[in-house]
């Protein structure tokens, strides 16, 4: 069937291709602000690119603020958060899905009732247990209260009911014990779903605003999330430093997204309760 | 392999000895709120301290002024991870007091730092203690004065033979001057910060006190019929400046000030700490015009400003009590910021400090000098638990009266609704 | 390893952190939570025990219900809208091919994955009521600069609009996995019976893509309730009447008033109404898989 002309069809296409434009502008003139010299961002018009271009809204953020020690705070909390609940969930997982013991029916619902539990609701509590515990202002205090992923559980625990019980059976005539079955056998073969929720819940924790910022009092334990909100006197009313600041605390997660374009969209379908 | 080894034995050994000298050095935490021309004074004035006392190193933030600041001021003493000293305003005090922030200064303490509660006009150094006890060592006095652009002022007539801006005084002279000044070349008559409530406040606070009305008595918030009125007159009269297009809407401070600088409005009421901008910009002949401030005029009677105090405090940091040789450093530091504050004079501020206010440099020093006859007419915020920066009263004023004077709610309501909610909440 | 105990015992070592985590960091927190609600105690520190009294004041507070108010508003406001406006553009997308369809899709998808911080400060920047360049159009159409996070009538719509653009991509990519999954041999045999787009659209997708409708306005029901960052990053320190909502007035009362007890009294309600929603959700879920 050859295509004849569809005035409806281009019509679409070029809304589409104008309405993409018009919603990622603001990405963009984030961006070409920070590019700016700061007398040229309050310039009245609409310049859609710098006359001097320039990196001095990053230079004097960089010298001038904690972000990098903020920078370290981030990468070492989202990094562990990511490290311990993909641990976690899957070792969970592998238990409820595979083996038999006392307790597990009751402790499957009880993670699937916990499903959607707001971790807002729990911030009093959490703030109190932290300071028990002498964790405020701490990497662990950040990390500790994210470590709730009952859905990356639910996720393993699909995924490895799924794989074939030959498999399983294989291996264990080999003489592999339980440990060496999940490590050795069921992670590797659903790799795919690891990297796709380590991911995701590296970008969820780098993104954390609320604990975060109620957990951390001073300059220098908050996340660069944080810490681009917080403190005023490095950046006054200077809109190029502001948005350098933003468009820096903004790049692992926009890199991760770029680079790892379709595991996200898995992640974000299995999270969702779709299989992907 | 061994070579290295030594090599980072040596390193290791250097940087512990490097570690242990340093500890020697007392470290004193900082928090403030000073961002705008006055916190670059204050950076000044730290930076001093620092050269001059080699054993003391103060570490200093500046965090968000208002809410944001005295929250996680809040938060922090009762985790114990507060700093060790930090700014604060003295009409928060008895709400900082009542919530277990603040550490006691003993008068033990205060001498040993080499100060006395004579080096402070009485009234201040009362509003700096609750129930006889001492929370705080004040700083300075601050209150609302009136900027004005003085060539702009001269083409509308309004200078008076003394080089002074006239015809301001009543609120019908003010009224024509600010509706002069917009028809003129500027885009409005005056500018203040009205997107927010520390702006409306004080300028409603003055107007009140121009009238004599109190604020909290034995009714309430704004109690009997009289108080009320009075308050809605002064409500009226800045909504009324909005509404005729001279004074500039849900205007954020940043904007109020560059409105002022810019020339976009010859009028500006705000607090003398903007003083340091102005003097920093027509200094770099970045003004554009000649620039002034004298007190705020009497409007709605006689000359009454709002006016509120900075002054030092220590917060009661939960299970971590100061050690001695920290307070020791803390109340050095608090010491010669008080002496050394004629420098913080010129921040706009007038020094609590009164040795520093006898001074014949601080005498001789401009603008303060012309609104200095303020310290005797200043109004300051009511002590109470409702009452002060980041407090239900500053709330409420961003809830009712910034509303009422970017014109979505009638002024009348918004002081009744105010009231009845402040009401609400006395304890 | 084939017995019984050996493999009970493997299973307590692969639960366990799991399972502390739960205990310590979920379970504990949600029992403290409730015992708090029965105390006058601050944030930090001990508290009397006061009955019910929290429970009569939330009652009686006015703040409390403007906040469940509020919330509701916002609902209100981006639950639907967030859920069209994604429906919309996922058929956009979808009829694009290659990298063209990349390019695109990734234009819609990027601001989703950014930390709700940066997603402020740019739209205070492009809101700038002085030198915001959106301000152009605004008062081009409004015939004035409006300061839209100082006023009161435009703060919630302009927040749920920002909440939209930020969101609005996960919608998108669950719409364009269900509309993957519709067979085009529906299209074409409409196409063969002569139907338009519109009536194709009425007639298949709109039916063959409605559960992944249900499944996304309920998880924005839920997302939306929790609502707390960017409002409170974009409007900080300002008309608290009208920007209170739920997780705001709970952070209010225990963290800035220091009221421990009562602050966790209204995290209790917010608890019970959105386990109550999940609970309905998961019911709706369970229908929907039959």
């Amino acid at each position: 069937m050859t295509r004849r002309f569809d005035p409806v069809g281009i019509g679409l296409t070029t809304f589409t291709l104008l309405a993409a434009t018009l919603w990622a502008f603001p990405l963009y003139w984030a961006v070409i602000t920070t590019l700016k010299p700061e007398h040229e961002t309050i310039r009245p018009g609409v310049h859609f690119l710098p006359e001097d271009w320039t990196l001095g809204g990053y230079i004097h953020i960089i010298q001038n603020t904690n972000l990098g020690t903020w920078y370290v705070n981030s990468i070492v909390t989202a990094v562990a958060v990511t490290v311990l609940v993909v641990v976690m969930s899957a070792a969970c997982g592998f238990a409820i899905s595979q083996l038999r013991f006392p307790g597990r029916r009751l402790l499957y619902l009880m993670i699937l009732a916990s499903f959607m539990v707001p971790m807002q609701a729990l911030i009093v509590t959490h703030f109190i247990l932290m300071n028990d515990l002498g964790l405020v202002n701490t990497w662990t205090g950040i990390i500790l209260p994210q470590l709730i992923a009952p859905i990356s559980v639910i996720v393993y625990k699909q995924f490895f009911d799924s794989v074939p019980k030959e498999l399983r059976e294989a291996a264990i005539v080999d003489g592999a014990n339980w440990f060496q079955l999940l490590f050795r056998v069921f992670l590797p073969m659903n790799w795919g779903i690891t990297t796709a929720l380590a991911i995701i819940t590296f970008i969820a924790a780098w993104n954390n605003f609320l604990w975060p910022f109620l957990v951390t009092t001073s300059e220098r334990t908050m996340t660069i999330t944080v810490g681009i909100t917080q403190v005023k006197d490095a950046f006054g009313v200077y809109y190029a430093r502001q948005l350098s600041g933003a468009v820096l605390a903004a790049l692992p997660v926009a890199a991760a997204y770029l680079i790892f374009q379709r595991r996200v969209t898995q992640a974000i379908m299995l999270t969702a309760g779709i299989k992907g | 392999m061994n070579r290295l080894l030594k090599k980072a034995l040596a390193a290791t050994a250097l940087f512990a000895l490097g570690a242990g000298m340093a500890h020697a050095k007392e470290t004193v935490v900082w928090w403030d709120f000073l961002s705008g021309g006055d916190g670059v004074r204050m950076k000044a004035l730290i930076q001093k301290f620092n050269e001059d006392h080699p054993d003391i190193q103060i570490d200093a933030t500046t965090l968000e002024w208002g809410v944001p600041f005295y929250t996680k001021v809040q938060t922090s003493a009762a985790v114990g991870e507060g700093p060790d000293v930090m700014t604060y305003h003295l009409s928060r005090l008895p709400l900082g007091v009542s919530t277990n922030t603040l550490r006691e200064i003993t008068p033990e303490e205060l001498a040993s730092a080499g100060l006395k509660p004579e080096d402070y006009a009485p009234a201040n150094f009362q509003a700096a203690q609750v129930d006889g006890k001492l929370y705080a060592v004040p700083f300075d006095i601050h209150s609302l004065v009136l900027y004005y652009n003085k060539d702009r002022l001269a083409e509308a007539g309004l200078i008076g033979a003394d080089g002074k801006p006239a015809g301001l005084d009543t609120l019908e002279g003010f009224d024509a001057a600010l509706k002069k000044l917009t028809d003129g070349p500027s885009d409005y008559g005056l500018s203040f910060q009205t997107a927010g409530d520390g702006g409306v406040w004080r300028v409603f606070y003055s107007l009140l006190g121009q009238q004599d009305g109190a604020f909290l008595g034995e009714g309430g918030v704004l109690p009997g019929d009289e108080n009320l009125d009075k308050a809605k007159k002064a409500l009226s009269a800045i909504a009324n400046w909005s509404a005729q297009g001279w004074l500039p809407k849900a205007t954020e401070y940043p904007a109020s000030v560059a409105l002022f600088t810019s020339g976009k409005a010859p009028l500006f009421l705000n607090g003398v700490w903007e003083v340091p901008t102005m003097v920093d910009l027509a200094a770099k002949n970045q003004l554009g015009f000649e620039w002034g401030a004298i007190q705020m005029p009497a409007l709605l009677g006689h000359k009454a400003t709002w006016a509120d105090s900075h002054a030092f405090a220590i917060p009661n940091n939960v299970g971590k009590e100061i050690s001695p040789e920290k307070l020791k450093a803390v109340l050095t530091v608090i010491a010669w910021m008080n002496q050394n504050s004629l420098a913080w004079a010129s921040a706009g501020h007038i020094p609590a400090y009164v040795p520093v206010t006898q001074t014949g440099e601080f005498k001789a020093m401009e603008p303060n000098a012309t609104y200095a006859p303020l310290a005797e007419t200043a109004v300051f915020d009511p002590q109470s638990v409702i009452a002060g920066v980041a407090s239900p009263v500053y709330e409420a004023t961003g809830n009712y009266f910034v509303p009422a004077v970017n014109g979505e709610m009638d002024p009348a309501e918004a002081v009744e609704s105010f009231r009845d909610d402040l009401n609400g909440q006395l304890p | 390893m084939k017995s019984r105990k050996s493999e009970a015992r493997a299973a307590a070592v692969l639960i366990a952190p799991f399972v502390v985590a739960y205990l310590v960091l979920f379970i504990y927190p949600t029992v403290k939570m409730v015992e708090l609600t029965f105390t006058d105690a601050p944030l930090i520190g001990e508290g009397a025990w006061v009955g019910v009294r929290n429970y009569v004041r939330m009652w009686s507070d006015r703040q409390f219900w403007n906040a469940l108010w509020n919330t509701l508003y916002f609902v209100l406001l981006t639950v639907v809208p967030n859920t069209v406006i994604g429906l919309l553009i996922a058929m956009m997308v979808s009829r694009l091919k290659g990298w063209l369809q990349s390019v695109v899709l990734a234009a819609f998808f990027l601001p989703y994955i950014l930390p709700v911080s940066v997603v402020t400060l740019i739209w205070q920047w492009v809101l700038d009521p002085q030198f915001g360049i959106a301000q152009y159009p605004l008062s081009f159409f409004v015939g004035e600069r409006v300061p839209v996070f100082r006023t009161r009538a435009w703060i919630m719509p302009t927040v749920g609009f920002v909440t939209i653009w930020w969101t609005c991509g996960f919608n998108i990519l669950l719409f364009l996995a269900g509309l993957r999954n519709i067979s085009s041999e529906y299209y074409d045999a409409a196409a063969l019976d002569g139907a338009g787009r519109w009536k194709q659209f009425r007639h298949i997708t709109l039916p063959l893509i409605w559960p992944v409708a249900a499944l996304v306005l309920t998880i924005q029901l839920i997302l939306q309730l929790k609502i707390f960052d960017q409002l409170y990053l974009l409007t900080l320190g300002g008309a608290t009447n009208t920007t209170m909502v739920l997780v705001q007035a709970i952070y209010r009362q225990a963290f800035v008033t220091n009221k421990g007890g009562y602050g966790a009294t209204i995290a209790l309600a917010l608890f019970v109404l959105i386990v109550a929603l999940s609970v309905l959700q998961y019911q709706f879920l369970r229908a929907r898989d039959r």
